[in-house]
């Protein structure tokens, strides 16, 4: 039965209770479709109810329109309903298993969650992070996942990074629900959804990242461009982009064919550096021979120019020369070695150097820096025995001594290190020649501030390249040190507590090297630091460096504090003894708050403060309540 | 009972209070950790901002419903602190064994005095109020159906399109004076209907739903008019002012107690429901979220719906509840008038998991086949006073695609369009989780969802809500 005059009926009265039955008299399509449902009134009596209510509505003074229009609807809707269709007519294919788990998560469980994924506004990053923490499963979850990856577009970058790094966890396979509306000319939610493709499939990714490709815009090609690379297959596709790419897309295809090999992949470099200097810069992370060579060659052919030049460097060669100067990490083939030997013995005419206003360049500190750096990241023997070399060849200057010092430490058995290398640390005032004398006594100072303890490895490190030595250092360095006439401070070193205290460098270094576990260092350096808390007035770094080597800053806290130029803040005493809590006992926290109690500091700021959180929180310990919370202290 | 996470977030007022209870017991606000030896009551101080702890106590005598108690000055119930408490008792912290505390002993037997006293009587009376004020009120109610005709007849008269600015804001005043009739559920009839109205003024692109959902209320208000002036006259008339079980006195407003179902005989005694699924929505008319779970009576098969109202102004206030995973036992389970999928309530429960058997017998409570829920769907939306859909559970024959079209067949053969009802919005949207999904789901399995007519191309759909497998519930609600 066709009943599409049903339906116009029911559209014509639903615009009249629109517009108002006021023009119901006026409609003449309304009468039209009453005239068109004349056939289905012939035909079926509940059609003839209709048509019957449609004439009296028609005909109806207007008081008795509204009522009588609504009843009418309301037959028209139930037909309708009653005519209402199901079902669909074709081939029925099965739903295939899809991913992710199913978990019997709750609505107070679930909801925080989606909701802080799916909408805008505050504390929704908190939430997610500590949802991850402690609910990890939540993740692989079916509901979750499609607001995870929608997560992707949030436009709170950092919010953005981490559901990223939570899709990088999950199994390869969530990778089809990321590829599905992929949309290659979209923003930055599709450059994440090919960073995470990516991580979790790998090479794996090459055939739809290939397929995608040509579509690709903007930051989405550069990234489909930059996944490429991590496949070695792609060496010969990213040749041929080369050519065609330009800007931050060429800089992706350079990325990529960085860390490839082959012969065609060598001369694809030669050209492009012959080419373009600047892209040395992408073959930094390679530690290849064929890389190496072209770096050292480069950078020494530069060197040459500058040097023969005789005038001022300009400020860009300078920058050139930075880059592929930056570039000689990671590389240590015959001939890097070599242009290492050649700027040993160009090293008196580099010193000479002027940059573009004519003061000294000081490339040669840069040189050297930078074979410190190399031999800190890799360590590798060749690059070992070179500086061994270079510093042998003259030890009356002491440009090489670090280096040799460190590579002695990666290849030699501590107490040899120690016997060799521990007379140039001088622990009283030389009588004669202190100058000199003090750049060796610095070198080997600025050796060791690249070492420090770690305690997975249990073994001494040069932390840059995570390097364990040959053998943990000797332990009779660290009474010398303590005794070191100079106290040299190198690079400038992050606080480790993030307090406005600056402390000694030379303390910080110090500190790295003692093993926390090792009772008899403890027992060794805890009493130095307590002088030393004192000395300084630093009382918060060093109580904690205390507390960290089991000992408690009972005794000292006081003195020191009073040493302090500065008031202390009551929020750095809460944070200190709120984290001492966690080790000390009750009574030892109770000893340190009547200590700081008894200075007196804090009566001259605030009375309330000395005389009730102090007595408070004395009174919460003693009665076996945990240490208070930040709130308490009104800080 | 085993102590779960599930079980903290069912009696938190609020996912909120949940959380801030978790943060107590994770950054160790508590001491002086002790239980009785039955392990039926925990106890413990939790520090507070003030100088001394809170005295926190959760008795467990009865597992289902916890007593709390705080000596916080919170409004909230349980507080954080006794929130707190029981994630201490999850996180397996030491409690020392101790003799239970006079004042808690003793608050604990006046409750069971009271318990035993409401257990021992008459189930509760419904109270009796005097025939003038009855009288009084039915002539009020009257008086404001008179008003919602000429509001109807008004509004008609010059379209429903002319709703907007400062007519709507009359409109709105006048839906006001409703109330003062009496008749709230009619005031919130016109409020939603005014909200559809504005929702074509601020989206023009969605007129169609709008105006489709504008005259719905409209019928809706013509027939609950009509049909309520007739029964007010006759209870008026007859001088009967007790209540009936009818759906027309909440339409208009009424609010059901439990004594007040107990007199009609809405209730049934020793039930067995199990939750199918959970969702909230929010009623922008009324200002409050509706917390609605679906509920599947084991031993008849029959759903039922529970809802828990949570207006804004009060929603600290008032517990929500959540999504319940295990069977639970009702002494007695009052249901409220009306038909297809009726309100239920319960003042008391108990809980315990399905056994295996009885789980793998939850699909076979489906409707017989497709075309019999077909039916049972249309004779429920043609009704204007009830809802628009009906909940079922069907035999699921196939789950799968027809291009891109998602489609249940039942064993017969017959099928059915998986799709979101567009009324419900985004945050109940679940059918494209279906093709997520972490199993294939076989025959013998039954589909849950809301059954429903689609203006858009005149056909009747489901809305997906779980998946009933023998061995679980898989719910892409909640």
């Amino acid at each position: 039965m066709n009943l599409q005059p049903l339906f116009d009926v029911k559209s014509r009265l639903e615009q009249a209770a629109i517009a108002g039955t006021g023009l119901l008299a006026e409609d003449f399509r309304l009468q039209r479709a009453a005239e068109n449902l004349k056939p289905l009134a012939a035909a079926s009596p509940v059609f003839a109810k209709i048509d019957s209510g449609l004439q009296a509505l028609l005909s109806a003074p207007a008081e008795e329109r509204s009522g009588q229009l609504l009843d009418l609807l309301a037959l028209v809707d139930a037909v309708t309903y009653t005519q209402g269709t199901s079902g669909i007519t074709g081939e029925l294919s099965p739903l295939p298993a899809g991913i992710g788990t199913c978990e019997p998560l709750s609505y107070g469980q679930l909801q925080p969650l989606l909701e802080a994924l799916t909408s805008t506004g505050g504390g929704r990053m908190n939430l997610i992070k500590d949802t991850w923490e402690n609910h990890p499963e939540y993740f692989t979850d079916f509901r979750v996942l499609p607001c995870l990856i929608l997560g992707l577009g949030e436009g709170y970058a950092e919010l953005a990074d981490l559901i990223a790094d939570i899709l990088k966890t999950q199994k390869p396979e969530i990778t089809s629900l990321m590829k599905k509306d992929f949309e290659p000319a979209g923003k930055k939610d599709m450059v994440r959804r090919v960073e995470v493709i990516s991580a979790l499939e790998g090479a794996a990714a090459t055939p739809w990242l290939r397929e995608v490709l040509p579509e690709a815009k903007k930051d989405v090609r550069t990234a489909i461009i930059t996944a490429l690379g991590v496949d070695p297959q792609n060496a010969d596709f990213l040749l041929e982009l080369s050519n065609g790419e330009k800007g931050s897309n060429r800089d992706a295809v350079l990325q990529g064919l960085a860390l490839r090999e082959g012969e065609e992949i060598q001369k694809f470099w030669s050209k492009e550096v012959e080419k373009n200097g600047h892209s040395i810069y992408f073959l930094a992370p390679s530690s290849s021979d064929w890389a190496s060579d072209l770096t050292a060659a480069g950078l020494r052919d530069r060197i040459e120019k500058v040097l023969a030049a005789s005038k001022p460097v300009l400020m860009k060669e300078q920058d050139e020369l930075q880059l592929w100067l930056d570039s000689t990490n990671h590389k240590s083939s015959p001939a890097m070695l070599d242009f290492w030997r050649f700027t040993d013995e160009q090293m008196d005419s580099i010193r000479q150097l002027k940059n573009h206003n004519g003061r000294p360049m000081e490339f040669d500190a840069k040189l050297t820096d930078q074979l410190l750096y190399s031999l800190c990241d890799t360590g590798t023997k060749p690059l070992c025995d070179l500086c061994k070399e270079l510093w042998e060849k003259d030890t009356k200057q002491p440009q090489w001594l670090s280096h040799a010092f460190l590579a002695a430490l990666l290849t030699c058995p501590a107490a040899e290190v120690y016997d060799r290398f521990s007379p140039y640390v001088l622990t009283a005032k030389p009588l004669t020649g202190a100058q000199k004398k003090q750049e060796f006594h610095d070198a080997v100072l600025r050796g060791l501030s690249q070492i420090s303890w770690d305690e997975e490895k249990n073994t001494h490190v040069i932390a840059k390249g995570n390097l364990p030595l040959a053998q943990s250092l000797d332990s009779r360095w660290m009474e010398h040190l303590t005794k070191a006439f100079w106290r040299t401070s190198f690079e400038r070193q992050r606080l480790p507590f993030s307090t406005w205290e600056q402390v000694d460098n030379f303390d910080i270094y110090l500190v790295r090297l003692f093993n926390p576990s090792d009772e008899k260092m403890c027992a060794f350096i805890v009493p130095w630091l307590r002088e030393r808390a004192v000395e300084t007035g630093y009382w918060d770094t060093y109580s904690r460096w205390i507390i960290d080597f089991g000992g408690s800053p009972r005794g000292i806290l006081g003195e020191s504090m009073k040493k302090s130029k500065r008031v202390p803040y009551l929020y750095l005493v809460w944070k200190l003894l709120s984290e001492a809590s966690g080790v000390l006992s009750p009574e030892e926290i109770v000893s340190l708050l009547e200590e700081i109690h008894a200075t007196g500091l804090f009566r001259k700021s605030s009375d309330e403060m000395g005389e009730t959180v102090f007595m408070k929180t004395i009174a919460d310990l003693q009665a076996g309540r945990p240490f208070p919370e930040r709130d308490a202290w009104n800080v | 009972m085993e102590l779960t996470e599930q079980t903290i977030l069912l009696q938190a007022p609020n996912p909120a209070a949940a959380e801030n209870g978790r943060k107590l017991s994770k950054k160790g606000s508590f001491s002086a950790l002790c239980k009785t030896q039955d392990k039926t009551v925990y106890w413990g101080e939790c520090a507070g901002s003030g100088k001394n702890p809170y005295h926190v106590s959760i008795d467990w005598l009865n597992p289902d419903a916890p007593v709390c108690r705080c000596s916080c000055p919170s409004r909230q119930f349980p507080c954080k602190h006794a929130l707190g408490l029981m994630f201490e008792q999850l996180a397996g912290k030491d409690f020392e064994t101790a003799e239970i505390p006079q004042d808690i002993a003793d608050k604990r037997s006046r409750q069971a005095a009271r318990t035993a006293k409401k257990e021992s009587g008459e189930p509760p009376k419904a109270k009796k109020t005097s025939s003038a004020a009855q009288k009084k009120k039915l002539s009020r109610q009257l008086e404001g159906l008179d008003m919602a005709e000429k509001m109807v007849n008004d509004l008609l008269t010059t379209g429903v399109g002319t709703l907007s600015g400062s007519s709507a804001q009359a409109y709105d005043k006048l839906a006001k004076d409703l109330g003062s009739c009496y008749l709230t559920g009619l005031q919130a009839a016109f409020t939603r209907m005014a909200l559809a109205v504005r929702t074509i003024q601020q989206n023009s692109g969605q007129s169609d739903i709008a105006y489709t959902e504008a005259l719905r209320i409209l019928i809706y208000l013509r027939s609950v008019i009509k049909k309520s002036r007739t029964f007010l006259q006759t209870k008026l008339e007859t001088d009967n002012f007790s209540s009936e079980d009818t759906v027309l006195f909440e339409a208009l407003g009424g609010v059901w107690k439990l004594e007040d179902l107990h007199a009609v005989g809405a209730f049934r005694e020793k039930a067995r429901l199990m939750q199918l699924s959970f969702d909230v929505s929010y009623d922008e008319a009324k200002k409050e979220y509706i917390e609605r779970g679906w509920w599947l009576d084991i031993d008849s098969g029959h759903i039922d719906q529970t809802l828990n109202f949570r207006p804004l102004k009060a929603l600290k206030y008032v517990r929500g509840e959540d999504s319940r995973f295990d069977l639970l036992e009702i002494p007695t389970l009052y249901t409220y008038p009306g038909e297809g999928n009726r309100r239920i309530r319960w003042d008391s429960a108990s809980s315990r998991p399905l056994t295996k058997e009885e789980r793998a017998a939850l699909p076979a409570l489906a409707r017989p086949d497709l075309a019999t829920a077909l039916k049972e769907t249309k004779n429920q939306i043609k009704n204007t006073l009830l809802p628009k859909f009906l909940a079922v559970l069907l035999p699921i024959g196939q789950l799968g695609k027809v291009e891109d079209t998602l489609v249940l067949e039942d064993p017969e053969g017959t099928r059915i369009v998986l799709r979101d009802r567009p009324e419900d919005g985004a945050s109940h949207a679940s059918t494209d989780r279906l093709a997520l999904l972490p199993e294939r789901i076989s025959p013998g399995s039954a589909l849950f969802g809301l059954m429903f007519y689609d203006e858009s191309d005149r056909s009747i759909c489901l809305h997906p809500y779980s998946i009933l497998t023998p061995s679980r519930i898989i719910r892409l609600q909640f």
